[in-house]
């Protein structure tokens, strides 16, 4: 007899809806490797720069340009991943323009501290030749303030709307920090930075990999 | 009083792929074959019936040079997938 003419009763028709929407829904795994690559490169990027301030070191270029190089890959990622996927969820469309809404943010973000920090500067030093003080504020005290707060929106959101905890939880960190950072020399700042980049993404990346994998397995095993 | 359980829906195959459409926004053939086990010949008679009934819409597309379909469940679809299940309810209720 054909698959589609058993005869099904009530109990095994709910049930068939049951196993199928969790076969649809185990397919659809994020496999992390994106938020595992950023997390290391923000953590890495920070880390390098406090290591410059701290021993009084200096790169011939900043290392927060691996940043714009690292954009490569996350094209080359998203194509592979998409190509691979088969069934496309409901979230799949809004993660995706939420990251890349994120990604623009940071870099106008980028573009106006680099149009702002030099005219600052600049002020600052004539208001220094004047008076003879420091000026009072200092604007690059505050940058990482500014791209803690964006990196705490989308990993919020990611992981309140997917239900992800370390995700959620990396959101309100980012936050945390942001606040903190607005009270901690640029060094401490540097080191909340790369915390923030391993508790929100690294650590949930490497958590959303191992859940791909576990799923990926199961599901060959069940198609066997 | 039962509702009579919709004889599109009331189908081992039709039903599995069913439940796949409603879980995501749209699949491939291949992934509701994989998912499904069933043979192409099998599903591709299934899914034009779904399709006949409204149920489902199916795009056919060329991606990477290779021929691509897509599923994708319509309203009345999850109308009637909603009302199959609302009547599974009252069987089991009784």
């Amino acid at each position: 007899m054909n698959k589609s003419e058993v005869p099904m009763t009530e109990k095994e028709s709910l049930e068939l809806i049951a196993s199928m929407i969790r076969r649809a829904k185990e397919a659809c795994h994020d496999t992390g490797v994106s938020a595992i690559m950023w997390g290391a490169l923000i953590a890495f990027c920070s880390l390098e720069k406090l290591a410059e301030l701290q021993f009084g070191f200096h790169l011939p270029f900043d290392i927060y340009l691996l940043t714009i190089v690292a954009v490569i890959p996350q094209i080359i990622i998203q194509r592979r991943e998409n190509k691979l996927k088969k069934a496309k969820s409901w979230e799949d469309d809004f993660q995706q323009a939420l990251w890349l809404s994120f990604g623009i943010c940071i870099f106008i973000l980028i573009f106006l501290l680099n149009v702002m920090l030099p005219v600052w500067f600049k002020s600052a030093e004539e208001y220094t030749a004047v008076t003879g003080k420091s000026f009072p504020f200092q604007l690059h005290e505050y940058t990482a303030s500014l791209f803690l707060m964006l990196y705490g929106i989308p990993t919020f959101i990611t992981g309140l709307t997917m239900k992800f905890r370390p995700m959620f939880w990396g959101g309100i960190i980012c936050w945390c920090a942001s606040v903190a950072s607005m009270f901690t020399p640029i060094k401490a700042d540097l080191a909340l930075l790369a915390l923030s980049a391993i508790v929100a993404w690294l650590i949930p990346g490497i958590i959303l990999e191992k859940e791909y994998r576990k799923a990926k397995k199961q599901l060959s095993e069940q198609d066997v | 009083m039962f509702k009579d359980l919709d004889p599109i829906l009331h189908s081992q195959l039709r039903l599995a792929v069913m439940s796949i459409l409603i879980s995501v926004k749209e699949a491939e053939f291949t992934f509701l074959r994989e998912k499904t086990k069933s043979t192409a010949g099998n599903l591709s008679v299934q899914i034009q019936k779904l399709k006949d009934a409204g149920y489902i819409d199916v795009l056919k597309q060329f991606k990477d040079n290779y021929p691509q379909t897509i599923c994708k469940v319509t309203k009345e679809g999850v109308t009637a997938f909603e009302k199959y299940v609302e009547s599974l309810q009252t069987y089991l209720g009784k």
